[in-house]
Protein backbone atom coordinates (compact mmCIF):
# COMPACT_ATOMS: atom_id res chain seq x y z
CA UNK A 1 0.00 0.00 0.00
CA UNK A 2 1.01 3.13 -0.80
CA UNK A 3 1.49 6.38 1.96
CA UNK A 4 -0.89 8.99 0.98
CA UNK A 5 0.61 12.31 1.57
CA UNK A 6 -3.02 14.19 1.12
CA UNK A 7 -6.13 13.00 2.04
CA UNK A 8 -9.58 15.10 1.56
CA UNK A 9 -12.78 13.64 2.84
CA UNK A 10 -16.23 15.95 1.98
CA UNK A 11 -14.33 18.99 1.88
CA UNK A 12 -16.79 21.82 1.79
CA UNK A 13 -16.10 26.01 1.94
CA UNK A 14 -18.77 28.61 2.07
CA UNK A 15 -17.46 32.44 1.31
CA UNK A 16 -19.60 34.69 3.29
CA UNK A 17 -18.53 38.32 1.80
CA UNK A 18 -19.77 41.30 3.31
CA UNK A 19 -20.55 44.43 1.32
CA UNK A 20 -22.10 47.83 1.49
CA UNK A 21 -21.35 50.70 4.19
CA UNK A 22 -22.32 49.02 7.39
CA UNK A 23 -21.30 45.72 5.72
CA UNK A 24 -25.02 44.27 5.77
CA UNK A 25 -24.87 43.01 2.53
CA UNK A 26 -24.38 39.33 3.01
CA UNK A 27 -23.34 37.14 -0.08
CA UNK A 28 -22.50 33.64 0.09
CA UNK A 29 -20.32 31.65 -2.36
CA UNK A 30 -20.10 27.82 -2.09
CA UNK A 31 -16.46 27.27 -3.15
CA UNK A 32 -16.27 23.81 -2.26
CA UNK A 33 -19.30 21.28 -2.49
CA UNK A 34 -17.45 18.45 -0.73
CA UNK A 35 -13.99 17.14 -2.15
CA UNK A 36 -12.75 13.75 -1.61
CA UNK A 37 -9.33 14.05 -2.93
CA UNK A 38 -6.00 11.04 -2.25
CA UNK A 39 -2.80 12.10 -3.12
CA UNK A 40 -0.28 9.77 -3.02
CA UNK A 41 3.69 10.51 -1.43
CA UNK A 42 6.38 11.16 -3.96
CA UNK A 43 3.82 12.33 -6.82
CA UNK A 44 3.27 14.84 -8.80
CA UNK A 45 -0.63 15.83 -8.61
CA UNK A 46 -2.27 17.95 -10.55
CA UNK A 47 -5.81 19.98 -10.34
CA UNK A 48 -7.33 21.40 -13.31
CA UNK A 49 -10.40 23.38 -13.74
CA UNK A 50 -12.07 26.79 -14.60
CA UNK A 51 -12.00 30.14 -13.03
CA UNK A 52 -13.54 29.92 -10.18
CA UNK A 53 -13.75 26.10 -10.05
CA UNK A 54 -12.04 26.38 -6.04
CA UNK A 55 -8.13 25.51 -7.06
CA UNK A 56 -7.17 28.42 -4.98
CA UNK A 57 -9.32 27.55 -2.19
CA UNK A 58 -8.88 23.55 -1.76
CA UNK A 59 -4.63 24.77 -2.32
CA UNK A 60 -5.11 26.93 0.91
CA UNK A 61 -7.26 24.49 3.20
CA UNK A 62 -4.81 21.71 2.09
CA UNK A 63 -2.29 24.15 3.59
CA UNK A 64 -3.62 25.49 6.20
CA UNK A 65 -4.23 29.37 5.13
CA UNK A 66 -8.00 28.21 5.35
CA UNK A 67 -10.55 26.54 7.33
CA UNK A 68 -13.01 23.89 5.28
CA UNK A 69 -16.50 24.98 6.69
CA UNK A 70 -17.36 20.79 6.55
CA UNK A 71 -15.54 18.00 5.97
CA UNK A 72 -11.37 16.93 7.09
CA UNK A 73 -8.35 16.70 5.35
CA UNK A 74 -5.30 15.17 6.29
CA UNK A 75 -1.54 15.64 4.81
CA UNK A 76 1.20 13.98 5.80
CA UNK A 77 -1.35 12.23 7.57
CA UNK A 78 -1.70 15.33 10.14
CA UNK A 79 -5.06 16.92 10.16
CA UNK A 80 -4.71 20.22 8.62
CA UNK A 81 -6.94 22.34 11.08
CA UNK A 82 -6.21 20.48 14.12
CA UNK A 83 -2.29 20.03 13.70
CA UNK A 84 -1.08 22.89 11.44
CA UNK A 85 1.73 23.64 13.84
CA UNK A 86 3.27 20.33 13.39
CA UNK A 87 2.16 20.80 9.59
CA UNK A 88 3.62 23.69 8.70
CA UNK A 89 7.46 23.51 8.97
CA UNK A 90 6.99 20.03 6.63
CA UNK A 91 5.02 22.12 4.04
CA UNK A 92 5.69 24.54 1.17
CA UNK A 93 3.47 26.79 -0.17
CA UNK A 94 3.73 28.88 -3.38
CA UNK A 95 0.40 31.33 -4.25
CA UNK A 96 2.55 33.33 -6.52
CA UNK A 97 1.40 36.83 -8.23
CA UNK A 98 2.54 40.24 -7.66
CA UNK A 99 1.96 40.25 -3.98
CA UNK A 100 3.03 38.69 -1.36
CA UNK A 101 6.54 40.02 -0.98
CA UNK A 102 8.26 42.56 0.43
CA UNK A 103 9.07 45.08 -2.19
CA UNK A 104 11.39 47.40 -0.64
CA UNK A 105 13.63 44.76 0.26
CA UNK A 106 15.63 42.96 -2.10
CA UNK A 107 14.94 39.10 -2.76
CA UNK A 108 17.99 38.10 -0.37
CA UNK A 109 16.85 39.93 2.18
CA UNK A 110 13.27 38.68 1.48
CA UNK A 111 14.39 34.81 1.34
CA UNK A 112 16.23 35.17 5.04
CA UNK A 113 12.82 36.82 6.38
CA UNK A 114 11.76 33.52 5.47
CA UNK A 115 14.31 31.36 6.17
CA UNK A 116 13.88 32.44 10.31
CA UNK A 117 9.74 32.22 10.16
CA UNK A 118 10.41 28.41 9.09
CA UNK A 119 13.06 27.72 11.41
CA UNK A 120 15.88 27.41 8.87
CA UNK A 121 18.97 26.35 10.88
CA UNK A 122 20.95 29.69 10.97
CA UNK A 123 24.33 27.89 10.42
CA UNK A 124 22.77 26.22 6.55
CA UNK A 125 20.40 29.94 6.46
CA UNK A 126 22.78 31.71 3.59
CA UNK A 127 23.82 28.71 1.75
CA UNK A 128 20.52 27.63 1.44
CA UNK A 129 19.47 30.82 0.06
CA UNK A 130 22.21 30.57 -1.99
CA UNK A 131 20.99 27.23 -3.69
CA UNK A 132 17.58 28.17 -4.05
CA UNK A 133 18.36 31.49 -5.47
CA UNK A 134 20.86 29.27 -8.18
CA UNK A 135 17.60 26.91 -8.57
CA UNK A 136 15.44 29.56 -9.85
CA UNK A 137 17.88 31.37 -11.62
CA UNK A 138 17.59 34.46 -9.49
CA UNK A 139 21.18 35.09 -8.25
CA UNK A 140 21.95 37.72 -10.57
CA UNK A 141 19.28 39.97 -9.48
CA UNK A 142 19.33 38.62 -5.40
CA UNK A 143 20.26 41.68 -4.17
CA UNK A 144 18.06 44.51 -6.16
CA UNK A 145 14.80 45.49 -4.60
CA UNK A 146 11.69 43.11 -5.38
CA UNK A 147 9.81 46.66 -6.83
CA UNK A 148 12.32 46.31 -10.09
CA UNK A 149 11.58 42.53 -10.51
CA UNK A 150 9.26 41.56 -13.11
CA UNK A 151 6.55 39.31 -13.00
CA UNK A 152 8.12 36.51 -14.11
CA UNK A 153 11.19 37.10 -11.37
CA UNK A 154 8.50 37.38 -8.67
CA UNK A 155 7.12 34.11 -9.21
CA UNK A 156 10.72 32.85 -9.23
CA UNK A 157 10.85 34.33 -5.82
CA UNK A 158 7.74 32.88 -4.68
CA UNK A 159 9.18 29.21 -6.28
CA UNK A 160 12.42 29.81 -3.89
CA UNK A 161 10.89 30.28 -0.61
CA UNK A 162 8.51 27.97 -1.55
CA UNK A 163 11.21 25.37 -1.08
CA UNK A 164 13.75 27.45 0.99
CA UNK A 165 12.69 25.43 4.08
CA UNK A 166 13.08 21.64 1.94
CA UNK A 167 9.26 20.87 2.88
CA UNK A 168 8.53 17.24 2.03
CA UNK A 169 5.11 18.56 0.34
CA UNK A 170 4.74 21.48 -1.83
CA UNK A 171 2.07 23.28 -2.97
CA UNK A 172 2.18 25.17 -6.32
CA UNK A 173 -0.91 27.13 -7.40
CA UNK A 174 -0.05 28.09 -11.20
CA UNK A 175 3.76 27.47 -10.94
CA UNK A 176 4.19 28.68 -14.43
CA UNK A 177 1.76 31.72 -15.00
CA UNK A 178 3.82 35.02 -15.92
CA UNK A 179 7.22 32.77 -17.02
CA UNK A 180 8.42 32.74 -20.43
CA UNK A 181 8.75 29.56 -22.07
CA UNK A 182 12.31 29.08 -20.91
CA UNK A 183 11.98 29.95 -17.57
CA UNK A 184 8.58 28.03 -17.34
CA UNK A 185 10.09 25.00 -18.71
CA UNK A 186 13.29 25.08 -16.28
CA UNK A 187 10.17 25.51 -13.46
CA UNK A 188 9.05 21.94 -14.91
CA UNK A 189 12.16 20.90 -14.44
CA UNK A 190 12.20 22.31 -11.10
CA UNK A 191 10.06 20.27 -9.72
CA UNK A 192 10.50 17.02 -11.15
CA UNK A 193 13.66 17.42 -9.75
CA UNK A 194 11.73 18.01 -6.15
CA UNK A 195 9.68 14.67 -6.77
CA UNK A 196 12.96 13.17 -7.47
CA UNK A 197 13.86 14.06 -3.98
CA UNK A 198 10.78 12.63 -2.57
CA UNK A 199 8.98 15.92 -2.66
CA UNK A 200 4.87 15.63 -2.96
CA UNK A 201 4.02 17.87 -5.28
CA UNK A 202 0.19 19.53 -5.71
CA UNK A 203 -0.28 21.80 -8.16
CA UNK A 204 -2.68 23.59 -10.36
CA UNK A 205 -2.95 24.61 -13.84
CA UNK A 206 -4.69 26.56 -17.14
CA UNK A 207 -2.20 25.02 -18.70
CA UNK A 208 -3.17 20.97 -20.26
CA UNK A 209 0.42 20.28 -21.77
CA UNK A 210 1.98 21.60 -18.41
CA UNK A 211 -0.71 18.80 -17.09
CA UNK A 212 0.19 15.77 -19.24
CA UNK A 213 4.60 16.67 -18.73
CA UNK A 214 4.09 17.04 -15.36
CA UNK A 215 1.63 14.96 -13.64
CA UNK A 216 1.19 11.24 -12.47
CA UNK A 217 -2.69 12.27 -11.54
CA UNK A 218 -5.25 14.53 -12.23
CA UNK A 219 -8.12 16.07 -10.58
CA UNK A 220 -10.56 18.25 -12.59
CA UNK A 221 -12.66 20.60 -10.28
CA UNK A 222 -15.84 22.23 -11.79
CA UNK A 223 -17.83 24.60 -9.69
CA UNK A 224 -16.36 22.98 -6.55
CA UNK A 225 -16.91 19.27 -7.08
CA UNK A 226 -14.36 17.02 -8.52
CA UNK A 227 -15.37 15.71 -11.81
CA UNK A 228 -12.68 13.09 -12.87
CA UNK A 229 -9.81 12.04 -11.23
CA UNK A 230 -7.01 9.50 -12.80
CA UNK A 231 -4.33 9.48 -14.37
CA UNK A 232 -4.33 11.41 -18.11
CA UNK A 233 -4.97 7.82 -19.55
CA UNK A 234 -7.52 6.97 -17.44
CA UNK A 235 -9.28 9.97 -17.93
CA UNK A 236 -9.03 9.92 -21.71
CA UNK A 237 -11.39 6.33 -20.94
CA UNK A 238 -13.41 8.14 -18.83
CA UNK A 239 -14.42 10.57 -21.38
CA UNK A 240 -14.43 8.08 -24.59
CA UNK A 241 -10.78 6.71 -25.44
CA UNK A 242 -7.33 7.57 -27.38
CA UNK A 243 -8.29 8.22 -30.31
CA UNK A 244 -10.71 11.27 -31.90
CA UNK A 245 -11.76 12.15 -35.28
CA UNK A 246 -12.16 15.81 -36.41
CA UNK A 247 -14.50 16.00 -39.24
CA UNK A 248 -15.14 19.50 -41.06
CA UNK A 249 -17.40 20.72 -43.64
CA UNK A 250 -20.00 23.42 -44.59
CA UNK A 251 -22.83 22.11 -42.07
CA UNK A 252 -24.29 18.78 -41.22
CA UNK A 253 -28.24 17.23 -41.07
CA UNK A 254 -29.11 16.08 -38.07
CA UNK A 255 -29.65 12.93 -39.49
CA UNK A 256 -26.32 12.62 -40.56
CA UNK A 257 -25.00 13.43 -37.12
CA UNK A 258 -27.17 10.98 -35.51
CA UNK A 259 -25.68 8.54 -37.75
CA UNK A 260 -22.23 9.22 -37.14
CA UNK A 261 -23.19 8.30 -33.34
CA UNK A 262 -24.47 4.73 -34.66
CA UNK A 263 -20.75 4.21 -36.27
CA UNK A 264 -19.60 1.69 -33.98
CA UNK A 265 -17.18 3.04 -31.09
CA UNK A 266 -18.38 6.44 -31.34
CA UNK A 267 -18.95 7.40 -27.59
CA UNK A 268 -19.25 10.84 -28.17
CA UNK A 269 -19.54 13.94 -30.81
CA UNK A 270 -19.01 17.67 -29.34
CA UNK A 271 -19.82 20.30 -32.48
CA UNK A 272 -18.04 23.53 -33.20
CA UNK A 273 -18.17 26.60 -35.63
CA UNK A 274 -15.58 27.82 -36.77
CA UNK A 275 -16.51 30.45 -39.46
CA UNK A 276 -18.46 29.07 -42.18
CA UNK A 277 -17.39 25.54 -41.54
CA UNK A 278 -18.47 22.74 -38.70
CA UNK A 279 -16.68 20.73 -36.83
CA UNK A 280 -17.32 17.23 -35.22
CA UNK A 281 -15.35 15.95 -32.58
CA UNK A 282 -15.55 12.42 -32.27
CA UNK A 283 -14.44 10.58 -29.26
CA UNK A 284 -13.47 6.90 -30.21
CA UNK A 285 -13.95 3.90 -27.20
CA UNK A 286 -12.56 1.25 -29.57
CA UNK A 287 -9.91 0.96 -32.73
CA UNK A 288 -12.61 -0.39 -35.39
CA UNK A 289 -13.57 2.75 -36.80
CA UNK A 290 -11.60 3.98 -39.66
CA UNK A 291 -11.52 7.47 -42.02
CA UNK A 292 -12.85 5.98 -44.48
CA UNK A 293 -15.91 4.39 -43.03
CA UNK A 294 -16.84 8.06 -41.91
CA UNK A 295 -15.78 9.91 -45.38
CA UNK A 296 -17.92 6.69 -47.32
CA UNK A 297 -21.35 8.02 -45.07
CA UNK A 298 -20.50 11.86 -45.39
CA UNK A 299 -19.41 11.87 -49.32
CA UNK A 300 -22.25 13.80 -50.71
CA UNK A 301 -20.21 16.86 -48.54
CA UNK A 302 -17.66 19.30 -51.18
CA UNK A 303 -14.66 20.11 -49.34
CA UNK A 304 -14.88 17.38 -46.78
CA UNK A 305 -11.98 17.14 -44.12
CA UNK A 306 -11.40 14.36 -41.48
CA UNK A 307 -8.71 13.51 -39.50
CA UNK A 308 -7.68 11.37 -36.98
CA UNK A 309 -5.69 12.23 -33.47
CA UNK A 310 -4.93 11.29 -30.53
CA UNK A 311 -7.52 12.28 -27.81
CA UNK A 312 -5.74 15.38 -25.76
CA UNK A 313 -6.39 16.49 -21.97
CA UNK A 314 -7.70 19.53 -23.46
CA UNK A 315 -10.45 17.20 -25.10
CA UNK A 316 -10.97 15.34 -21.97
CA UNK A 317 -10.51 18.21 -20.18
CA UNK A 318 -13.22 20.37 -21.95
CA UNK A 319 -15.47 17.39 -21.96
CA UNK A 320 -15.76 17.14 -18.38
CA UNK A 321 -16.12 20.46 -17.95
CA UNK A 322 -18.90 21.20 -19.72
CA UNK A 323 -20.80 18.02 -17.82
CA UNK A 324 -20.13 19.72 -15.00
CA UNK A 325 -22.41 22.26 -15.98
CA UNK B 1 7.84 18.50 14.61
CA UNK B 2 6.77 22.25 15.84
CA UNK B 3 8.99 24.51 15.69
CA UNK B 4 11.81 25.13 18.97
CA UNK B 5 11.80 27.63 21.16
CA UNK B 6 14.74 29.50 19.76
CA UNK B 7 13.70 29.28 16.29
CA UNK B 8 10.43 31.32 17.06
CA UNK B 9 12.76 34.04 18.92
CA UNK B 10 14.62 34.06 16.00
CA UNK B 11 11.94 34.86 14.00
CA UNK B 12 11.04 37.44 16.36
CA UNK B 13 14.66 38.85 15.42
CA UNK B 14 14.04 38.61 11.89
CA UNK B 15 10.94 40.48 11.77
CA UNK B 16 13.25 43.33 14.07
CA UNK B 17 15.50 43.22 11.19
CA UNK B 18 12.84 43.16 8.09
CA UNK B 19 11.05 46.17 10.24
CA UNK B 20 14.67 48.03 10.16
CA UNK B 21 14.89 47.48 6.43
CA UNK B 22 11.21 48.64 5.66
CA UNK B 23 11.83 51.72 7.59
CA UNK B 24 15.09 52.80 6.09
CA UNK B 25 13.80 52.02 2.61
CA UNK B 26 10.77 54.37 3.53
CA UNK B 27 11.23 57.79 3.84
CA UNK B 28 8.06 58.35 5.14
CA UNK B 29 8.62 56.83 8.57
CA UNK B 30 11.39 59.56 9.25
CA UNK B 31 7.66 62.17 9.81
CA UNK B 32 6.15 60.34 12.88
CA UNK B 33 9.60 59.16 14.29
CA UNK B 34 12.27 61.89 13.72
CA UNK B 35 10.40 65.34 12.58
CA UNK B 36 7.01 65.38 14.57
CA UNK B 37 9.23 64.93 17.56
CA UNK B 38 10.89 67.97 17.15
CA UNK B 39 7.84 69.69 16.06
CA UNK B 40 5.80 68.27 19.42
CA UNK B 41 8.98 69.13 21.93
CA UNK B 42 8.76 72.56 20.18
CA UNK B 43 5.15 73.07 20.66
CA UNK B 44 4.78 71.62 24.08
CA UNK B 45 7.39 73.80 25.25
CA UNK B 46 5.89 76.95 24.94
CA UNK B 47 1.88 75.62 25.98
CA UNK B 48 3.65 74.31 29.16
CA UNK B 49 5.61 77.50 29.70
CA UNK B 50 3.52 79.06 31.87
CA UNK B 51 3.07 76.01 34.20
CA UNK B 52 5.94 76.87 36.82
CA UNK B 53 9.33 75.86 37.06
CA UNK B 54 9.05 72.36 36.27
CA UNK B 55 7.30 73.23 32.77
CA UNK B 56 9.92 71.74 30.69
CA UNK B 57 9.11 68.59 31.85
CA UNK B 58 6.01 68.51 31.54
CA UNK B 59 6.95 69.26 28.42
CA UNK B 60 9.38 66.36 27.81
CA UNK B 61 7.09 64.26 28.87
CA UNK B 62 3.88 65.24 27.15
CA UNK B 63 5.61 65.22 23.82
CA UNK B 64 8.12 62.65 24.58
CA UNK B 65 4.95 60.39 25.37
CA UNK B 66 3.05 61.85 22.52
CA UNK B 67 6.11 60.90 20.26
CA UNK B 68 6.24 56.96 21.44
CA UNK B 69 2.85 56.81 21.69
CA UNK B 70 2.38 57.63 18.12
CA UNK B 71 5.08 55.06 17.33
CA UNK B 72 4.09 52.15 19.00
CA UNK B 73 0.10 52.38 17.73
CA UNK B 74 1.00 53.24 14.13
CA UNK B 75 3.97 51.34 13.32
CA UNK B 76 2.63 48.11 15.17
CA UNK B 77 -0.87 48.07 14.03
CA UNK B 78 0.22 49.64 10.54
CA UNK B 79 3.04 46.91 10.65
CA UNK B 80 0.18 44.49 10.07
CA UNK B 81 -1.49 46.70 8.23
CA UNK B 82 0.73 46.59 5.44
CA UNK B 83 1.50 42.56 5.98
CA UNK B 84 -2.01 42.53 4.60
CA UNK B 85 -1.55 45.33 1.73
CA UNK B 86 1.20 43.71 0.37
CA UNK B 87 -0.36 40.21 0.32
CA UNK B 88 2.70 39.07 3.08
CA UNK B 89 0.17 38.40 5.64
CA UNK B 90 -0.54 34.95 3.61
CA UNK B 91 2.70 33.47 3.72
CA UNK B 92 3.49 35.30 6.90
CA UNK B 93 0.46 33.20 9.09
CA UNK B 94 0.96 29.97 6.76
CA UNK B 95 5.42 29.82 8.25
CA UNK B 96 5.07 27.82 11.31
CA UNK B 97 5.95 30.77 13.87
CA UNK B 98 2.88 31.85 15.81
CA UNK B 99 2.25 35.14 14.42
CA UNK B 100 2.79 36.58 17.62
CA UNK B 101 6.51 36.32 17.47
CA UNK B 102 6.60 38.12 14.32
CA UNK B 103 4.49 40.84 16.05
CA UNK B 104 6.87 40.98 18.98
CA UNK B 105 9.67 41.64 16.87
CA UNK B 106 7.81 44.22 14.87
CA UNK B 107 6.66 46.17 18.25
CA UNK B 108 10.31 45.55 19.37
CA UNK B 109 11.39 47.44 16.34
CA UNK B 110 8.79 50.21 16.97
CA UNK B 111 9.36 51.02 20.59
CA UNK B 112 13.04 51.51 19.85
CA UNK B 113 12.28 53.97 17.21
CA UNK B 114 9.84 55.64 19.78
CA UNK B 115 12.49 56.14 22.54
CA UNK B 116 14.63 57.48 19.54
CA UNK B 117 11.57 59.95 19.06
CA UNK B 118 11.44 60.53 22.86
CA UNK B 119 15.22 61.33 22.77
CA UNK B 120 15.03 63.63 20.02
CA UNK B 121 11.74 65.36 22.32
CA UNK B 122 14.40 65.45 25.30
CA UNK B 123 17.12 67.39 23.35
CA UNK B 124 14.70 70.06 21.72
CA UNK B 125 13.13 71.08 25.13
CA UNK B 126 16.45 70.85 26.74
CA UNK B 127 18.09 72.72 24.01
CA UNK B 128 15.34 75.17 24.52
CA UNK B 129 15.11 75.58 27.95
CA UNK B 130 18.71 76.32 27.95
CA UNK B 131 19.54 73.50 31.00
CA UNK B 132 18.98 70.02 31.70
CA UNK B 133 15.70 69.93 34.12
CA UNK B 134 16.17 67.99 37.40
CA UNK B 135 14.05 65.06 38.40
CA UNK B 136 12.67 65.12 41.69
CA UNK B 137 13.37 61.17 42.28
CA UNK B 138 15.31 59.34 39.12
CA UNK B 139 15.98 56.25 39.87
CA UNK B 140 12.01 55.81 40.63
CA UNK B 141 11.87 57.61 37.25
CA UNK B 142 13.86 55.40 35.07
CA UNK B 143 12.26 52.14 36.43
CA UNK B 144 8.71 53.34 35.84
CA UNK B 145 9.96 54.63 32.03
CA UNK B 146 10.96 51.36 31.53
CA UNK B 147 7.56 50.08 32.78
CA UNK B 148 6.09 52.43 30.53
CA UNK B 149 7.90 51.25 27.44
CA UNK B 150 6.39 47.68 27.97
CA UNK B 151 2.98 49.29 28.13
CA UNK B 152 2.89 50.66 25.11
CA UNK B 153 4.31 47.84 23.79
CA UNK B 154 1.50 45.79 24.98
CA UNK B 155 -0.72 48.37 23.52
CA UNK B 156 1.27 47.54 20.45
CA UNK B 157 0.40 44.01 20.29
CA UNK B 158 -2.92 44.56 20.87
CA UNK B 159 -3.49 46.86 17.92
CA UNK B 160 -1.43 44.37 16.07
CA UNK B 161 -4.49 41.45 17.17
CA UNK B 162 -6.85 43.47 15.65
CA UNK B 163 -5.69 43.69 12.06
CA UNK B 164 -4.55 40.41 12.00
CA UNK B 165 -8.63 40.22 12.85
CA UNK B 166 -10.16 42.59 10.78
CA UNK B 167 -9.23 44.39 7.89
CA UNK B 168 -10.88 47.08 9.18
CA UNK B 169 -8.78 48.05 12.53
CA UNK B 170 -7.86 51.27 10.91
CA UNK B 171 -11.37 52.09 12.09
CA UNK B 172 -10.28 51.09 15.63
CA UNK B 173 -6.80 52.56 15.86
CA UNK B 174 -7.90 55.95 14.60
CA UNK B 175 -9.95 56.32 17.47
CA UNK B 176 -7.19 54.97 20.01
CA UNK B 177 -5.28 57.90 18.34
CA UNK B 178 -7.19 60.23 18.90
CA UNK B 179 -9.07 59.48 22.39
CA UNK B 180 -4.82 58.79 23.65
CA UNK B 181 -3.96 62.45 22.24
CA UNK B 182 -7.01 64.12 23.88
CA UNK B 183 -7.64 62.30 26.84
CA UNK B 184 -4.21 60.97 28.09
CA UNK B 185 -3.03 65.05 29.25
CA UNK B 186 -0.08 64.30 27.55
CA UNK B 187 -0.70 67.15 25.72
CA UNK B 188 -2.74 69.23 28.11
CA UNK B 189 -2.56 68.56 31.79
CA UNK B 190 -5.31 66.01 32.75
CA UNK B 191 -6.84 68.71 35.05
CA UNK B 192 -7.65 71.05 32.53
CA UNK B 193 -9.84 68.37 29.97
CA UNK B 194 -13.64 67.51 30.63
CA UNK B 195 -14.42 65.12 32.98
CA UNK B 196 -15.70 63.16 29.90
CA UNK B 197 -12.76 62.30 27.95
CA UNK B 198 -10.85 60.66 31.46
CA UNK B 199 -12.57 57.23 30.93
CA UNK B 200 -11.19 56.92 27.39
CA UNK B 201 -8.14 57.75 28.18
CA UNK B 202 -7.83 55.32 31.59
CA UNK B 203 -8.43 52.02 28.98
CA UNK B 204 -4.87 52.70 27.95
CA UNK B 205 -2.08 51.83 30.52
CA UNK B 206 0.52 54.65 29.56
CA UNK B 207 -2.07 57.57 30.60
CA UNK B 208 -1.78 56.16 34.43
CA UNK B 209 2.09 55.59 33.79
CA UNK B 210 2.64 59.17 32.39
CA UNK B 211 0.57 60.56 35.46
CA UNK B 212 2.51 58.34 38.03
CA UNK B 213 5.51 59.48 35.79
CA UNK B 214 4.77 62.85 36.80
CA UNK B 215 4.55 62.03 40.64
CA UNK B 216 8.32 61.06 40.38
CA UNK B 217 9.41 64.20 38.09
CA UNK B 218 7.60 67.08 39.61
CA UNK B 219 7.35 67.67 43.37
CA UNK B 220 4.16 68.77 44.69
CA UNK B 221 2.72 67.31 41.03
CA UNK B 222 -1.61 67.25 40.82
CA UNK B 223 -2.99 64.91 38.53
CA UNK B 224 -5.48 62.59 39.14
CA UNK B 225 -7.18 62.83 42.07
CA UNK B 226 -6.51 59.50 43.71
CA UNK B 227 -2.32 60.03 43.92
CA UNK B 228 0.86 58.05 42.92
CA UNK B 229 0.17 54.44 44.64
CA UNK B 230 -3.26 53.99 42.82
CA UNK B 231 -1.60 55.74 39.56
CA UNK B 232 0.85 53.22 39.54
CA UNK B 233 -1.39 49.93 40.07
CA UNK B 234 -4.03 51.65 37.75
CA UNK B 235 -0.79 51.14 35.23
CA UNK B 236 0.21 47.40 35.74
CA UNK B 237 -3.41 46.42 36.10
CA UNK B 238 -4.10 48.07 32.25
CA UNK B 239 -0.74 46.34 31.14
CA UNK B 240 -1.79 43.51 32.82
CA UNK B 241 -4.76 43.37 30.81
CA UNK B 242 -3.62 44.58 27.46
CA UNK B 243 -0.88 41.58 27.58
CA UNK B 244 -3.51 38.82 29.04
CA UNK B 245 -5.45 40.43 25.99
CA UNK B 246 -2.56 40.28 23.41
CA UNK B 247 -1.37 36.60 24.74
CA UNK B 248 -5.05 34.89 24.68
CA UNK B 249 -6.66 36.58 21.94
CA UNK B 250 -3.63 36.21 19.46
CA UNK B 251 -4.32 32.31 19.20
CA UNK B 252 -8.27 33.05 18.23
CA UNK B 253 -7.53 35.76 15.85
CA UNK B 254 -5.23 33.69 14.32
CA UNK B 255 -7.98 30.75 13.43
CA UNK B 256 -10.56 33.60 12.86
CA UNK B 257 -8.96 34.72 10.00
CA UNK B 258 -8.26 31.28 8.40
CA UNK B 259 -11.79 30.78 9.07
CA UNK B 260 -13.37 34.11 7.46
CA UNK B 261 -10.68 33.45 4.93
CA UNK B 262 -9.94 37.51 4.54
CA UNK B 263 -6.03 37.34 5.16
CA UNK B 264 -4.84 38.15 1.18
CA UNK B 265 -8.14 41.64 1.89
CA UNK B 266 -6.65 44.73 2.78
N1 LIG C 1 -12.09 35.41 0.07
C1 LIG C 1 -13.16 35.11 -0.69
N2 LIG C 1 -14.35 35.66 -0.41
C2 LIG C 1 -15.45 35.36 -1.13
N3 LIG C 1 -15.46 34.50 -2.17
C3 LIG C 1 -14.31 33.90 -2.49
C4 LIG C 1 -13.09 34.17 -1.77
N4 LIG C 1 -12.09 33.43 -2.32
C5 LIG C 1 -12.66 32.74 -3.33
N5 LIG C 1 -13.98 33.01 -3.43
C6 LIG C 1 -14.93 32.42 -4.40
O1 LIG C 1 -14.77 31.02 -4.37
C7 LIG C 1 -14.83 30.49 -5.67
C8 LIG C 1 -13.57 29.69 -5.96
O2 LIG C 1 -12.47 30.58 -6.04
P1 LIG C 1 -10.97 30.08 -6.28
O3 LIG C 1 -10.10 31.25 -6.15
O4 LIG C 1 -10.73 28.92 -5.40
O5 LIG C 1 -11.05 29.60 -7.78
P2 LIG C 1 -9.86 29.05 -8.72
O6 LIG C 1 -10.29 27.70 -9.18
O7 LIG C 1 -8.57 29.15 -8.04
O8 LIG C 1 -9.95 30.06 -9.94
P3 LIG C 1 -8.77 30.64 -10.88
O9 LIG C 1 -8.52 29.61 -11.93
O10 LIG C 1 -9.40 31.85 -11.48
O11 LIG C 1 -7.59 30.94 -10.03
C9 LIG C 1 -15.05 31.66 -6.60
O12 LIG C 1 -16.43 31.74 -6.88
C10 LIG C 1 -14.61 32.85 -5.81
O13 LIG C 1 -15.35 33.98 -6.16
MG1 LIG D 1 -6.85 30.26 -8.38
Amino acid sequence: MTELAIEARGVERVFVSRKGFFLNEITRTEALRGVDLNVEAGEIFGLLGPNGAGKTTLTKILSTLLLPSKGEAKVLGLDVTKEAAKLRPRMGLVLGGERGLYNRVSARENLRYFADLYGVPVAEREHRIQKVLDRVGLIESADRRVEEYSRGMKQKLHLARGILHEPEILFLDEPTIGLDPKSARETRKLIRGLVTDGVTIFLTTHYMFEAEELCHRLAVLTKGRVVGRDTVAGLRALVGGDRTLEVEGYGFEDAEVEALKRLPGVSKIVSEEFGPRLRLTLRLRTGELRVDAVRALLNSHPELTVRERQTSLEDVYLDLVGDGS
Amino acid sequence: MTLSRSARWRASLAAVRISALQFLADPQWLIPSMIAPVIFGLVAFELFRGLGQYFAIYAILGAGMMSMWGQTLYGSGWATGQDREFGTLEPTLQAPTPYLYVILGRVTWNVLTGLIGGAIVYGVVVLANGSVPALQNPAGFVLLFAFVILSLAAVGIVFAAFYVYTRYAGFIQNIGEFAFYVGTGCMFPVVLLPFWTNPIALAFPPTWALDALRYLAIPGYQGFAWGFWPDLAGAFATTGIYLAIAGTVFRRVERHVLEIGDVQDY
